[in-house]
């Protein structure tokens, strides 16, 4: 259980509707409402902002592709014992 | 990347590396590493074909630690040469995993070790920062979604793979 209330959607103004809907693109999957972290994130858009750049931009394709990096994130992830 | 497999080879390669840190990291200081000479000749066999793998003269510290045993060493070897090797996931790749889970645990030995296979297997500084950039981020997000207690959204959207159990040596 959430240690906070996961707003909806239609309580973000916009601007952050608009990233929600990026998002789907992002992950290339039709989520039924916004990732709790998009949610989170977008409460505020000073510190997910740049947070959210610096994963994109982490995770672009480069000398590593964007499914191998999916899969070192998962690893840190695990090394991290967190199953979100 | 499509079914189980590569995850099979990714948490193998995540496995080995832990075990190979923690004896590297925790134990060296205790047990120092031992030479060809001292770890006698079933281990120094062992030695030889580990140099072969990496293209190195040395032979990593913790291999060199648990060669006091040369029959587990030989076991140790076994694993970690087959959770390296490449398969489906590429040798490139499992280093990047294995650095990535170094950085994470803060390995000193994972850390200088992966990072010298990632260079050798011709991985740039750029690519280097490429994954220092997901194991930085992820760090944060996994923080952050534990420090809210937040639940997984994409547990269940990956395709379950129905496939069977590979024959030994397969893929």
């Amino acid at each position: 259980m959430p240690t906070v209330r996961l707003r909806d959607a239609s309580e973000y103004p916009e601007p952050a509707r608009r990233l929600f809907e990026l998002s789907k693109a992002w992950f290339g999957y039709d989520f039924k409402a916004p990732p709790a972290m998009s949610r989170v994130m977008a409460w505020d858009p000073h510190f997910g902002g740049p947070h959210g750049r610096a994963m994109k931009r982490a995770m672009a394709p480069g000398e590593f592709t964007r499914g191998e990096k999916e899969m070192v994130a998962a690893v840190v992830s695990g090394a991290n014992a967190c199953t979100y | 990347m499509e079914g189980d497999a590569p995850w099979y080879e990714a948490a193998f390669v995540v496995g080995v590396t832990n075990a190979l840190n923690v004896a590297a990291d925790g134990l060296a200081a205790a047990l120092p590493p031992l030479d060809d000479l001292a770890a006698g000749p079933e281990a120094a066999a062992v030695f030889a074909d580990v140099r072969a793998f990496y293209g190195a003269s040395d032979v990593p510290e913790p291999l060199r630690v648990i060669a006091r045993d040369p029959a587990y060493l030989a076991d140790v070897w076994g694993a970690v040469k087959r959770a390296f090797a490449d398969r489906r996931l590429t040798r490139r790749h499992k280093e990047a995993l294995a650095f990535a889970v170094s950085l994470t645990t803060r390995s000193a030995f994972g850390l200088r070790f992966h990072l010298g296979e990632l260079r050798r297997l011709g991985v740039s500084e750029r690519g280097v920062m490429e994954v220092v950039g997901v194991a930085q981020m992820f760090s944060s997000y996994t923080k952050i979604a534990d420090s809210l207690q937040l639940q997984s959204d994409m547990a269940d959207i990956a395709p379950v793979d129905t496939s069977g159990v590979p024959e030994a040596g397969d893929g």
